[in-house]
C-alpha cells in the first residue's frame, strides 16, 4: 500500500520534530500578537491539537474512521465541569476524572464496534454519536441543554507549595502546552511500540493479523478507548477555555471537521498529520473568516482538491518536498527522518 | 498593531512567569495606565457579533442590517464625541464554541469599545461570558431565552428583544379569553422551549386553563405529521407551540399543508421576520408576539422603514422587522448613550443605562420602555399579531392585534438574575 | 385506542415511502460505487432548489426575462420541476464522480471524504445563490391541502407523495431487474472486473450510475420540498435518515433498504405520537438493536467496504 507511515520504528524518546514542535509552541505566546494573531486562538489550536493527535490512533494508526468523535469530546467537557461542581474542584481531580468517564463511555461503545470494520464502524460511530448528542441535548438537568454547562472555572494549577492561576489566555496555553508534550511524547512511544506495529498491521489488512493469533477485537476496544480518553482530556481544557460546556461539538458536523482536519494535515501518512491539519483550520478560519463570508466554500473546494490530488494530505507534501530537496539516502538510514 | 490597551483583570498582575526575565514583558505586570491622549481622533470601534451561517443566518443577516445602519446614520451626523464609528464583524456562526473566539479576537485582537448581536441563546451567552472577565460592554440584541436577562445575566450584558416569558404572557391572557379553555402544549425539548412552555402553562392555569396534554418535542424534528394527528385525536381549543428555528419553520410548513391552522387556534411565541418574509401572509398563522411592525400606525414608523429601503436597495427582505429593528434601536442607544456620558468607560456607561427610560415614541412603540436595572432587560411593549387576512400590500403579512404594556406582561426570570458587583466587574476602555 | 393507532400507523408507512424514496439514490451509489456518497444531501437540496426556481416566481431565475413562462398553468410547471430538478442534480452527480474517479483503488474512505468536502461546497454554493432565508415550493392546487378522514385531516400532498414514492420504488426496481441496463449496473455491484471481461465500459457505467444516483436524490428533493420547506442546510435532514436506512437495510439489497425505510418511517411515526421526546432517537435506537444482532443489516451481504 502506498500511503502509510514509514515502517521502521525508532527507539529514540526524542526526535528532531518532537523537539521541533516543542520549541515552537513553547514559544508560541511569545510571538502569536506580532503574528497578527491573539493568545486564545494558540489555546483553542492546542486543545484540538490533543484531541486530534487522540483521534489519528483510531484513524490514521488503525484505519477506523470515527464519526462520531465529538461527542467524546464534549462528554469529556461536561465530566470536567460536572466533576468541578459536583465533587471536588481540583484541577488534577477534575482532569483525571474526564479522563477516566470519557474513557468508560468510550470503552462502552466500543464494546458494540471493537468487531466492526471500515464503512461500518463509520456508520456505526455515527449512530452512537448521534445518541449521545440528542442525550446530552435531551438532559437539561444535567448538561443544560443548548444553553451549555455555565461558569465553568478555570481551576488553578494546585503544586502543593503554590497555586499559579489559570484565568489569563497565556497562562491556560500553558497548561495546555504541558499537556501537550507530555501526550506527544507518550504517544509517540505507544506509536512505536509492538502495540503500535499491531495497530498499524490491523490497518493494512486486519485478518490477517487475526490469522497471526492477534486479539484483533482487544487491540481495537482498547484504542478506541485510549482515544476517547484523550478526547475527555482535551474536553476538559475546552471547558475551561470557553468556561463552559456547549452541546455544539458533539453534533455530527463537528464529528465531521475533525475527520476532515486531520486527513488534511495527512494523519494516514505521519504522525505529525493532525498537528498541522489543526493548524491550518483554525488559521484559515480567521484569517479567511475576517475576509469573506463564504470562507466554509473556500476552505471545502481547498478541501476537496487535496483529496483528489493530494490525498496524504499537507504531510505527504512535506514528504514528496523533502525527497525532491536532498534525493532519498539508503533506506537503511532514512527512517530516522519520520514525520 | 497596537498592544492590550485596556486595563486587564486585577487576576492578570499575578502572572504566571512573572520575574522570569523573558516572560516579563508579556505575562505583565498589567500596570500601564495607558494616557490616551490622541484618544478623540481615534474611532470608536464596535465589535459586531452577527450570525452568517448556521441556524441563525438569516436573522443574524438582518440584525446587522439594523445595526450597521444606526451607526452610518451616526456617522453621517459626524460620529459620535466627533470621532467615528468603525465596525468590525465577524461570523459567530450560530455557535457558543465560535462566539467565545470571536468574542476573545473582538476584545483582544480587534480592541473593540463594544460588542454588539446574538440571535442564539448558546452563542450570546458565551459572548457575555468572555466580554464579563474583560468588561466589554455587550449588547444582546434579538436572542429570547429567559434565561439571558436571568439566571444568566451579567453586569456587562443588556438584552434587547423581549423573552419567551414576555411573550407568552402576551398571548396567554388573551387567547383564553378568545378562543377557549381547552389547551394542548408543544414545546421544543430544551432550555427556552421548557422555560417558556413553563411560563405559558403557569399563565394559562391561571387564568382557568384545562391542559389536555403536554407534549416535549425533540430539537431537530422534521416530521410533525404524528404530533398533528395526536393534536387533532385530543381536540384541544388551544395550541400553545413553544417551539423555534428550523423546527418552527418544518412545523408551520406542515400545520400549513395539512390546512390545520384554522382550527384549533394556534399560539406561536414568537414570529422573527426574516423566518417568515417571502412566505405570504398566509405562512404566519396562529397568533404570536412580536416587537415591532413596519405598519405599526406611529410616527416615525414609515420614514424608518424609508430610510432602510434607501440604505438596503438590494436586499431581498425590503422592509425592516422585529429583528432589524432591535439591532437598531439597541446600537442607537448605545451610541447616544456614549455621547451623554462623553467616555468609553464601560462602569459609566453601565450606570447610564441600567433605569434608563426610552420614550415610546422615539422608540416607534406604545409604551415607554425601560432598561431594567436589576436584571438589565429592556422592558418593552409586546404586540399580538395575527396572519393579515387584508394585506394592502405583499409585505403586509401581520395584523396587530394589541398591545401589552410592559409591566402587565414582566418576566420572572428576571427574578433569577444575579448582577456582579460593580467592583467584580473590570475597568475597561480601550480609550 | 387501537382505534386510534390506525391513523399513525397509515402516517408511518406513508413516512417510510418517503424515507425509502431518499435513501434509494443513496443505495444505489452504495452498492455499485462502494462509494458513501455524503453529498446525496446536498443534490437532495439541489433537487428543492430546482424545483423551487422552476415553480415561483421569485425562485432565482431572472423573472422579467422568464415571465410568459410563469405565466404557465401550475401543473406543467410542476411536471417541468419533476424532471428538471433530478437532471440538474444529476449532471451534479455526473461531475463529481469525474472528481471521485482518481480514489477509486484506494481505501473507500477517500470518496467518503471527498463526497463530505464536496457537501460543504454544494450548501455554500447555494447559499451564494439562494441566501439563507426559507422558501415554500407551490404546488398544483390538486394535490396539496388536507381532507377529511373519518374526525381527522390529513394531508393530501402526504398521500400523493407517499404514492410517488412507491411508484418510484416499482419503477426503479423493475428497471434493475427486467431491463438489460438494470442487469449491468446490477452486475457492476457484484463485480465490476465482470463487467469489463463482459465487454461494457466500467468509467461510463461508473459515471451513469452516479448520475443516476445523484438524480434520485434530486427527485427525493423535490417531492420532499413541501413537506420539510426549502433551506440551505435541509440536505443535512437528508443524508442522515438515508444512512441510517441504508445500514439497517444492510448494504447493497433493494428490499432491504425499501423495508429498513418503512420500518424506520412506522418506528418514528409511532414514537412521536405516543413518546415524543424519544422519536429522533428511536431511530438510532432501532439501528443500534438491528445491527448488534444482525451485523450486516437485516439483508446485507459482505462487501468490499468491510475491508
Amino acid at each position: 500500500m502506498a500511503m502509510d507511515y514509514e515502517p521502521k520504528q525508532t527507539t529514540a524518546w526524542i526526535t528532531g520534530p518532537i523537539a521541533l514542535s516543542l520549541v515552537v509552541f513553547g514559544t508560541l505566546p511569545l510571538w502569536i500578537e506580532s503574528i497578527g494573531l491573539y493568545q486564545y486562538l494558540g489555546v483553542e489550536v492546542l486543545i484540538w491539537v490533543i484531541f486530534a493527535l487522540g483521534y489519528n490512533l483510531l484513524l490514521g494508526y488503525t484505519g477506523l474512521p470515527s464519526f462520531g468523535h465529538g461527542a467524546f469530546l464534549g462528554i469529556g467537557a461536561y465530566a470536567f465541569g460536572l466533576a468541578q461542581f459536583e465533587v471536588w474542584p481540583n484541577l488534577w481531580f477534575c482532569l483525571i476524572a474526564a479522563f477516566v468517564v470519557t474513557g468508560l463511555f468510550g470503552a462502552a461503545t466500543a464494546l458494540f464496534l471493537s468487531h466492526r470494520r471500515g464503512i461500518y464502524f463509520a456508520l456505526m460511530t455515527i449512530a452512537f454519536g448521534q445518541i449521545y448528542y440528542f442525550i446530552a441535548s435531551k438532559w437539561t438537568d444535567v448538561t443544560h441543554g443548548e444553553d451549555g454547562l455555565l461558569n465553568i472555572a478555570r481551576l488553578p494549577v494546585d503544586l502543593g507549595v503554590v497555586e499559579l492561576p489559570l484565568a489569563g489566555n497565556a497562562q491556560l496555553y500553558y497548561l495546555c502546552f504541558a499537556v501537550y508534550a507530555v501526550l506527544v511524547l507518550l504517544l509517540w512511544r505507544l506509536t512505536n511500540s509492538p502495540y503500535g506495529r499491531v495497530l498499524r498491521a490491523i490497518k493494512q489488512n486486519e485478518t490477517r493479523v487475526a490469522f497471526v493469533g492477534y486479539p484483533v477485537g482487544l487491540y481495537k476496544w482498547s484504542v478506541f478507548t485510549l482515544s476517547c480518553g484523550i478526547a475527555g482530556i482535551a474536553g476538559a481544557l475546552f471547558a475551561m477555555a470557553q468556561e463552559g460546556a456547549y452541546i455544539n461539538v458533539m453534533s455530527l458536523q463537528w464529528s465531521g471537521i475533525i475527520v476532515l482536519m486531520v486527513l488534511i494535515g495527512g494523519g494516514f501518512v505521519s504522525f505529525w498529520g493532525p498537528v498541522f491539519g489543526v493548524i491550518l483550520y483554525f488559521v484559515a478560519r480567521d484569517v479567511l473568516g475576517a475576509y469573506t463570508e463564504t470562507w466554509l466554500l473556500w476552505f471545502g473546494l481547498m478541501f476537496v482538491v487535496l483529496v483528489i490530488f493530494k490525498p496524504d494530505g499537507l504531510a505527504g507534501m512535506w514528504h514528496d518536498l523533502m525527497r525532491r530537496v536532498q534525493p532519498r539516502p539508503a533506506p537503511v538510514t532514512a527512517s530516522k527522518a519520520e514525520g | 498593531m497596537s498592544k492590550s490597551t485596556f486595563t486587564r483583570r486585577s487576576f492578570l498582575q499575578t502572572s504566571l512567569l512573572a520575574g522570569t526575565a523573558g516572560g516579563a514583558t508579556l505575562f505583565g505586570p498589567w500596570k500601564h495606565t495607558r494616557v490616551h491622549a490622541a484618544a478623540s481622533d481615534k474611532p470608536i470601534r464596535i465589535g459586531l457579533t452577527h450570525d452568517a451561517s448556521g441556524q441563525f443566518a438569516n436573522s443574524g443577516q438582518a440584525e446587522r442590517r439594523g445595526t450597521e445602519m444606526a451607526i452610518a446614520e451616526f456617522n453621517e451626523a459626524g460620529g459620535v464625541l466627533g470621532r467615528r464609528i468603525d465596525a468590525v464583524w465577524m461570523d459567530t456562526e450560530t455557535n457558543p464554541q465560535t462566539g467565545t473566539r470571536v468574542a476573545e479576537r473582538m476584545i483582544t485582537r480587534e480592541n473593540v469599545h463594544f460588542l454588539v448581536g446574538a440571535i442564539q441563546s448558546g452563542a450570546a451567552n458565551a459572548i457575555s461570558q468572555v466580554a464579563q472577565k474583560y468588561g466589554c460592554i455587550y449588547f444582546n440584541t434579538n436572542s429570547s431565552s429567559p434565561t439571558e436577562a436571568g439566571k444568566n445575566c451579567h453586569r456587562v450584558k443588556f438584552v434587547w428583544d423581549g423573552n419567551g416569558e414576555n411573550f407568552s404572557k402576551a398571548a396567554a391572557r388573551n387567547a383564553i379569553q378568545t378562543f377557549g379553555k381547552k389547551w394542548f402544549l408543544i414545546y421544543n425539548d430544551y432550555v427556552w422551549g421548557q422555560n417558556t412552555n413553563e411560563a405559558t402553562k403557569k399563565v394559562a392555569l391561571n387564568y382557568g386553563a384545562e391542559v389536555v396534554d403536554e407534549v416535549p418535542i425533540p430539537v431537530g424534528t422534521r416530521d410533525w405529521s404524528s404530533v398533528l394527528l395526536r393534536i387533532q385525536q385530543a381536540n384541544p381549543d388551544v395550541v400553545a407551540a413553544a417551539v423555534g428555528g428550523d423546527d418552527f419553520k418544518v412545523m408551520r410548513q406542515q400545520v400549513r399543508d395539512m390546512k390545520l391552522d384554522g382550527k384549533p387556534a394556534w399560539i406561536n411565541n414568537q414570529q422573527d421576520w426574516p423566518d417568515i418574509y417571502g412566505l405570504g401572509a398566509d405562512a404566519a398563522f396562529g397568533v404570536f408576539g412580536t416587537t415591532w411592525y413596519h405598519y405599526l400606525d406611529l410616527p416615525g414608523v414609515s420614514d424608518f422603514v424609508k430610510r432602510y429601503q434607501e440604505r438596503y436597495p438590494t436586499t431581498r427582505i425590503n422592509v425592516p422587522g422585529n429583528v432589524t429593528y432591535n439591532g437598531y434601536v439597541a446600537m442607537r442607544e448605545l451610541l447616544r448613550v456614549v455621547a451623554e456620558v462623553g467616555s468609553t468607560d464601560n462602569i459609566k456607561i453601565i450606570k447610564a443605562l441600567e433605569g434608563r427610560v426610552m420614550k415610546a415614541a422615539d422608540r416607534m412603540q406604545h409604551h415607554d420602555a425601560v432598561i431594567d436595572a436589576d436584571s438589565h432587560h429592556v422592558q418593552q411593549t409586546i404586540y399580538l399579531a395575527q396572519g393579515n387576512p387584508k394585506p394592502k400590500d405583499d409585505t403586509d403579512y401581520f395584523q396587530i392585534l394589541s398591545s401589552s404594556d410592559p409591566d402587565s406582561i414582566r418576566a420572572d426570570a428576571g427574578k433569577e438574575c444575579k448582577l456582579e458587583t460593580y467592583a467584580d466587574t473590570p475597568n475597561y476602555d480601550q480609550g | 385506542m387501537l382505534l386510534n393507532l390506525i391513523p399513525h400507523l397509515i402516517n408511518g408507512l406513508a413516512l417510510g415511502l418517503l424515507f425509502a424514496l431518499l435513501a434509494l439514490g443513496f443505495m444505489l451509489i452504495i452498492g455499485v460505487m462502494e462509494v458513501i456518497n455524503l453529498a446525496h444531501g446536498s443534490l437532495f437540496t439541489i433537487g428543492a432548489y430546482v424545483a423551487l426556481a422552476v415553480m415561483a416566481p421569485d425562485g432565482g431565475l431572472p423573472y422579467a426575462f422568464m415571465e410568459p413562462y410563469y405565466a404557465l398553468p401550475a401543473i406543467p410547471r410542476y411536471l417541468i420541476a419533476l424532471v428538471v430538478g433530478p437532471l440538474v442534480a444529476g449532471a451534479v452527480g455526473m461531475g463529481l464522480e469525474l472528481c471521485l474517479r482518481r480514489t477509486y483503488g484506494s481505501d473507500p474512505l477517500y470518496g467518503l471524504l471527498l463526497t463530505f468536502g464536496a457537501a460543504l461546497v454544494l450548501e455554500e454554493l447555494i447559499r451564494e445563490i439562494w441566501g439563507s432565508s426559507e422558501y415554500y415550493l407551490p404546488v398544483p392546487q390538486q394535490i396539496s391541502g388536507g381532507f377529511i378522514a373519518g374526525n381527522l385531516i390529513y394531508s393530501t400532498y402526504r398521500i400523493y407523495a407517499a404514492v410517488f414514492a412507491a411508484g418510484m420504488i416499482g419503477v426503479l426496481w423493475l428497471f434493475l431487474n427486467k431491463t438489460p441496463y438494470g442487469a449491468v449496473i446490477k452486475a457492476g455491484a457484484h463485480d465490476s472486473e465482470m463487467v469489463r471481461a463482459l465487454g461494457y465500459n466500467l468509467t461510463r457505467l461508473r459515471l451513469l450510475v452516479f448520475g443516476f444516483g445523484a438524480a434520485l436524490a434530486g427527485i427525493a428533493g423535490v417531492i420532499m420540498a413541501p413537506i420539510w420547506g426549502i433551506r440551505p442546510v435541509v440536505g443535512v435532514d437528508a443524508v442522515i435518515p438515508a444512512f441510517v436506512i441504508i445500514v439497517l437495510g444492510g448494504v447493497g439489497s433493494f428490499w432491504g433498504a425499501v423495508s429498513a425505510g418503512i420500518m424506520v418511517g412506522l418506528v418514528v411515526a409511532l414514537t412521536a405520537a405516543f413518546l415524543t421526546d424519544w422519536s429522533l432517537l428511536s431511530m438510532y435506537l432501532l439501528l443500534l438493536a438491528v445491527v448488534t444482532f444482525r451485523s450486516r443489516g437485516l439483508a446485507g451481504k459482505s462487501s468490499v467496504l468491510e475491508a
